[in-house]
């Protein structure tokens, strides 16, 4: 079916508001963080909990402890149990950052949606407004231009066009119709011309809109396995750590082999336990989901883009993916003895009613050779579009003058001569990779015009990309295979499979699954539902049928199949995200020994011995401070490293060896040295303020109110 | 005693040919278990079938984790029980011309345990409470079925990599053919090389000896040669006599130490290649000599460096003046400081547990570099378990090395899930776990005594102590010092045997469920994205994870030992 009306870009208006973030919003939920129901969904920042009101009774109340408190010393337990507070402050805080974006982004979601009234279409035919809120599957609502449509659904009478800018942010209109694979609306979209009658198809509170909503907000987010898995690691860790400092308070107080003071032992704790992967893991997974909901896909779990990072082979279709997704004509060759002029008339004739982008471009092309369009005067004519069963369109002229351009094959099932000539150029140019179409007046072969594919620009470096990451290309389109063949070499895909039926990246999906790829998939049709389904990351079209979306686990709002290499980019950089910060955790912690050993020593009265200065690489000679500046250093790295949590590392496509190895540099060794550098900055600073007059009065002060009544 | 670099030659070369004939027999020890042809299956075949059939079990009946673990418990049960009743009423079992009497409950409890659990920790002395029944039946018994356990669990958590049914393999075709094939032949061999080179192996209990200074002396005797043998090849670590290779008998010479060197090394270096074989991937064996080869050398430089040095708190005694020959209390002076040092670092790592010195009175960083290779386990560990458990390193090592290239981590293409991470992480904390608690009872109960009194408060009853529960959670069986308190009590029997068989069954449970869970999965096929761990960088990296991890978690116990020794001079 036509559509009632073209396409001009630009023909809409709004563009969706970047979501404002509220500062306010974010600090009070990184205070009510403290809460301890809430504490205890991240056990090891609960374990730091549980230190830090410990040191709390301790520091006001000491001499309630009179074995532990044995060196209590006011200003030095004030000290730790602040920077415990800011410890677990920060690890709250970028938790709430995480949420806060999401929320954000939620809202100027929510807003589109709100108190949308809907023209439901009565049995009887007459029209009533309703409130959104009670359409059910099934009901027809009817949307008119200038209209919102209430939810989502499928298009069952009349034509569209529509601003889908509020959620896809993509400025140009979009035409839906009923019949064939555009039909799907979205809630909250507006019409911009035409009337159209929408059949639901989903529940208020289950449409794409609400789904976003909650994907962003972090509701019901499942944590994926590679965060459990790294969750189980790091709580085993924290098990174990635990039980080695109770065991070390207890025999240290014991034996009294060498007495150390409570408020260090719990500072080597908290410093030993991998604090700021532990504080940063929530972040990451809720930010991971953000940033696929920023590159407008939904994706309908964070499996599903966790999965994307895993992709062994990505099936793409050639046509709008790794082609402009039109074929042009380049080039029109005569049959012998006919003269180019004949030719180009009759091209000319059988395109310039076609208003597909292969026709436009045939007009184009005689254009560019000086012959212009003829006027038609209405009535004289009769266009025969192509259809899938003919394969051929042309046009029937007043004076019976057939003219029509189609297939070869199609041309022969017809029943055109073809002479052996124009047969042989044909296969020439197949060989090529451009198709030729036949054009013929009557039964006489005129000529052939060659189409050709336009590779995207930049497709073949991101194919080469996935290729660095190890990712599999495989091409599917229903072109011949010469075609096939040229495309696939121009672009660079790995592989591609010609003359695809429906039905084949069904079994191609199959295929790979069996030897235990994981697959992703673009796709559009309801055709492509099955394989959708099937595939790991099914990435549906927004334009296709609604069939095709349930069917995929994520969905493209911009329509762009080319997004699934950017999702699995995404995917990537959130593993890697989790094992670079779990490295430059446990890296931290050989630096933070090395502040934490020299100092239980020296505070023990053994700093005189030459076994300490080789331990005591950084020299630091005071040992509370040392103890100190490395507990702040393990504190401030958390707020450092939100942003990374939050964006993701940079990430560059590398094969897993280089990748492993510049990712250990940076991670690993970078972890150590920023921590020794680090360490010791805060050490000189804290040395510095430590002389500062209005310091050393605060601390008197501090002593004199602190233990409370008095030790 | 001085450092000489020309004695270092002769150590360095029986290390190298261990290293040497590994891959070859690795690839032996792999074709074994995985059934393929290997020499001598003419010979072994019959003579086990007929085994296979008196003990009930077909090879075909191939078992799920479950079972395979049942079974293994079952034949370690009933060791455990046989071993138990027969120290128990020892003086009435044969072969007891001496007439030793019988062992109370609780030593007879800690002695079964030790045997069974490939530990070989002692609380008792040979000489004056074992009988020569004992040292010859009851014992090798578990000399051979222990590392015969290590094997067939080493057989079973690599068979889950490569398989796809569930099944790890059959537990009693698997120990059958570890003794047939590996363990006995072997044990020939070296108890023949041990008597060629003057180790006295003979069934006559003690002979009379008239020693230059006068008087008599009686030197107990017995088939010390093939007792030393399987010791040392199984990761066993008892000794014919309390002072196991330092005893004159057991380890006369130079070479006969150097023999015993090679012995403890032939399964551990020989397991990675084993592990190639039966995954078919014979690189993937060099990320594993490599970690164990560094970790070893580290080991044994710092060792022998330590030991060289000049020991501080001496140099600081006035009218002593300078101390230049290193720590040589306790020290055999028979070998040269490399060859005692190797033997003993070598020992140690390789959780055999032999001693031919006084751990006690070497210097305190030699003694936190033993306790370091007891806190890893698998640099090589034991026979079999030590190699898995540097496997289970690996999984944890892989899977955040994995995260790092971005994808679900993977090992030899099966997917590492949470429940693998879960599984190897428990085998990891239970190592602290079993130290440390037994500890702080030892400690609050006060049953740390030193000559009638509790635990005085230094660093080096700590380290006793901690080197005890150490042992005995490695399943290792040194000691830092016999005597250094009284360990011959209800408590240390007690608290060591459950220490023992906590630190042994818990580590193999995790063991066989992670290859319970890899039996299942699918083989992925692997591509440029994959983790490549056949690798240098790998290499290097497990390495580097292996020595972090467990520094981070037993740091704070060494600084209390070993530690405040050194600095606190306390």
């Amino acid at each position: 079916m036509a559509s009632e009306f073209t396409v001009e870009p630009g023909a809409h208006v709004s563009v969706r508001k970047v979501p404002h973030m509220s500062w306010r919003r974010v600090l009070a939920s990184s205070f009510r963080g403290f809460d301890p129901r809430r504490e205890i969904h991240n056990p090891m920042m609960f374990c730091v909990y549980l230190l830090f009101l410990f040191l709390i009774v301790l520091t006001l109340a000491p001499w309630a402890f009179p074995d532990i408190a044995r060196t209590y010393n006011p200003d030095y337990y004030l000290a730790v149990t602040v920077i415990l507070f800011l410890t677990l402050w920060f690890a709250n805080l970028s938790d709430a950052l995480a949420e806060a974006q999401g929320k954000a982004q939620a809202d100027s979601l929510r807003e589109i949606q709100s108190g949308i009234l809907a023209r439901q279409v009565r049995p009887d035919g007459s029209l009533a407004w309703v409130a959104s809120d009670i359409l059910r599957v099934g009901d027809t609502v009817e949307v008119r231009p200038g209209e919102p449509i209430p939810i989502d659904g499928d298009v069952v009478h009349g034509a569209a066009l529509i601003d889908e800018s509020m959620m896809t942010g993509e400025s140009d209109a979009v035409t839906r119709e009923s019949g064939g694979d555009k039909t799907s609306v979205l809630g909250g979209t507006r019409v911009l011309q035409g009337t159209i009658r929408v059949r639901v198809t989903t529940e208020k509170g289950e449409s794409f809109l609400d789904r976003m909503i909650r994907l962003v907000e972090g509701q019901g987010r499942d944590r994926t396995p590679n965060e459990l898995a790294l969750g189980v690691l790091l709580y085993a860790f924290t098990i174990s750590l635990f039980a080695v400092i109770v065991t070390f308070i207890f025999l240290a107080d014991f034996t009294d082999i060498i007495y150390i003071d409570i408020a260090t032992i719990v500072a080597l704790f908290v410093c030993l336990m991998p604090t700021t992967i532990g504080a940063l893991l929530p972040a990451i997974g809720i930010s991971g989901v953000n940033r696929v909901a920023r590159a407008n896909v939904i994706a309908k779990s964070g499996k599903a883009v966790e999965a994307a990072g895993d992709l062994d082979v990505l099936i793409l279709d050639k046509t709008g993916t790794i082609t402009v997704g039109n074929r042009l004509a380049v080039q029109l060759v005569t049959a012998p003895e006919v003269p180019m002029a004949e030719l180009l008339d009759a091209a000319l004739l059988c395109s310039s009613l076609d208003d597909t982008p292969e026709g436009r471009s045939i007009v184009r092309l005689v254009a560019r050779r000086g012959t212009q369009p003829r006027r038609l005067e209405p009535g004289t004519f009769k266009v025969l579009p192509f259809t899938a069963e003919r394969r051929m369109s042309g046009i029937v002229l007043a004076d019976g003058r057939e003219v029509f351009k189609g297939s070869l094959q199609a041309m022969e099932t017809y029943g055109a001569i073809l002479p052996l000539e124009l047969r042989r150029k044909a296969t020439e140019a197949s060989r090529q990779g451009m198709t030729p179409l036949a054009i013929a007046s009557g039964r006489r072969a005129l000529g052939l015009v060659y189409f050709k594919d336009v590779v995207k620009p930049g497709i073949k470096d991101r194919l080469r990309e996935l290729k660095t990451m190890g990712i599999r290309t495989i091409m599917c389109t229903g072109d011949n295979r010469l075609t096939a063949a040229a495309i696939a070499q121009e672009s660079g895909v790995d592989d591609y499979v010609a003359e695809a039926k429906p039905e084949a990246k069904l079994v191609l999906i199959q295929r790979e699954k069996a030897q235990g790829r994981l697959v992703a998939m673009t796709g559009d049709g309801t055709n492509d539902a099955p394989a959708l389904a099937r595939a790991d990351v099914g990435l549906a079209m927004n334009s296709g049928t609604s069939a095709a979306k349930e069917a995929g686990n994520m969905v493209d709002l911009d329509s762009d199949p080319t997004k699934l290499i950017e999702i699995v980019s995404i995917g990537k950089q959130l593993l890697i995200t989790r094992g670079g910060l779990t490295t430059f955790s446990i890296t931290n912690d050989v630096a933070k020994y090395f502040a934490i050993i020299p100092a239980v020593f020296i505070a023990a009265g053994a700093g005189t011995l030459p076994g300490i200065a080789l331990l005591n690489l950084l020299g630091l000679s005071n040992p509370d401070l040392a103890v100190l500046s490395a507990l702040v250093f393990n504190a401030v790295i958390i707020p450092l490293l939100i942003p990374m949590a939050l964006y993701g590392v940079p990430f560059r496509p590398r094969n897993a060896i280089d990748l492993l190895r510049r990712n250990l540099l940076l991670y690993g060794f970078g972890g150590l040295l920023s921590a020794f550098v680090g360490i010791k900055l805060i050490y000189i600073l804290l040395s510095w303020m430590e002389a500062l007059p209005w310091v050393q009065h605060l601390g008197l002060v501090v002593s004199h109110l602190l233990p409370l009544g008095g030790l | 005693m001085a450092f000489e670099v020309q004695s270092l030659w002769d150590v360095l070369v029986v290390m190298g040919l261990a290293l040497a004939i590994a891959p070859w027999f690795g690839s032996y020890l792999g074709r074994v278990y995985m059934d393929r042809p290997v020499f001598g299956d003419a010979f072994w075949n019959p003579i086990e079938s007929v085994v296979y059939r008196l003990l009930g079990t077909s090879p075909r009946h191939q078992m799920r984790a479950r079972e395979y673990m049942l079974a293994l418990l079952l034949v370690n049960g009933g060791v455990l029980v046989i071993l138990f009743f027969w120290f128990f009423f020892q003086s009435t079992t044969p072969l007891n011309p001496l007439g030793i009497p019988n062992m109370g409950w609780d030593l007879a409890f800690h002695s079964a345990s030790s045997f069974t659990t490939n530990t070989n920790f002692t609380h008792f002395t040979n000489e004056s409470q074992l009988s020569l029944g004992s040292l010859m039946v009851a014992w090798p018994l578990a000399l051979f079925l222990s590392p015969a356990t290590g094997l067939a669990v080493l057989a079973a958590m690599v068979r889950g990599f490569v398989r796809k049914d569930g099944t790890l393999g059959n537990f009693y075709v698997d120990m059958t053919r570890s003794v047939t094939r590996l363990l006995l032949p072997l044990a020939v061999l070296g108890a023949l090389v041990f008597v060629l080179l003057g180790v006295p192996e003979t069934l006559s209990a003690s002979v009379l000896a008239h020693p230059l200074t006068g008087g008599t002396q009686t030197i107990y005797l017995g088939p010390v040669a093939s007792f030393q043998s399987i010791s040392l090849l199984g990761s066993n670590g008892g000794g014919f006599y309390s002072a196991n290779m330092a005893s004159p008998i057991a380890n006369p010479t130079a070479l006969t130490n150097l023999w015993g060197i090679g012995l403890m090394l032939v399964f551990p270096f020989s397991a990675p290649f084993a592990f190639g074989e039966i995954v078919r991937r014979k690189n993937e064996a060099w990320p594993y000599v490599g970690t164990i080869v560094i970790v070893l050398a580290v080991a044994l430089a710092l060792f022998i460096g330590f030991q060289a040095a000049t020991n501080p708190a001496l140099s600081t005694v006035a009218g002593l003046g300078a101390q230049t020959n290193g720590y040589p209390v306790g020290i055999d002076t028979r070998f040269s400081l490399s060859e005692g040092s190797t033997f003993q670092v070598v020992s140690v790592y390789c959780n055999v547990g032999a001693n031919n010195l006084q751990i006690g009175s070497i210097s305190p960083i030699a003694q936190l570099d033993l306790l370091f290779g007891m806190f890893t386990q698998s640099t090589p560990g034991g026979v079999g378990t030590g190699f898995a458990m540097l496997l289970l390193f690996a999984i944890l090592g892989i899977f955040v090395a994995g995260l790092m290239v971005g994808r679900t981590p993977e090992y030899l293409g099966k997917k590492i899930h949470t429940s693998h991470v879960k599984w190897a992480a428990m085998a990891l904390i239970i190592h602290p776990a079993t130290i440390l608690l037994p500890f702080v009872i030892a400690v609050a109960g006060n049953f740390v005594v030193v000559d009638g009194s509790t635990i005085g408060a230094t660093s080096h009853n700590f380290t006793s102590v901690l080197y005890e529960f150490t042992s005995e959670s490695a399943n290792n069986g040194s000691a830092l010092s016999t005597g250094a308190f009284n360990d011959q009590t209800l408590f240390f029997n007690v608290a060591g045997a459950l220490v023992m068989l906590v630190g042994r069954f818990v580590p193999i449970l995790a063991m066989l469920m992670v290859a319970d869970i890899f039996s299942t999965q699918e083989v992925l096929p692997a591509g440029v994205g994959t983790l490549k761990t056949a690798s240098g960088t790998f290499t290097i990296y497990l390495t580097l994870f292996l020595i972090i991890v467990t520094a981070l978690l037993f740091l704070p116990v060494m600084a209390m030992g070993p530690l405040a020794q050194i600095f606190g001079g306390m």
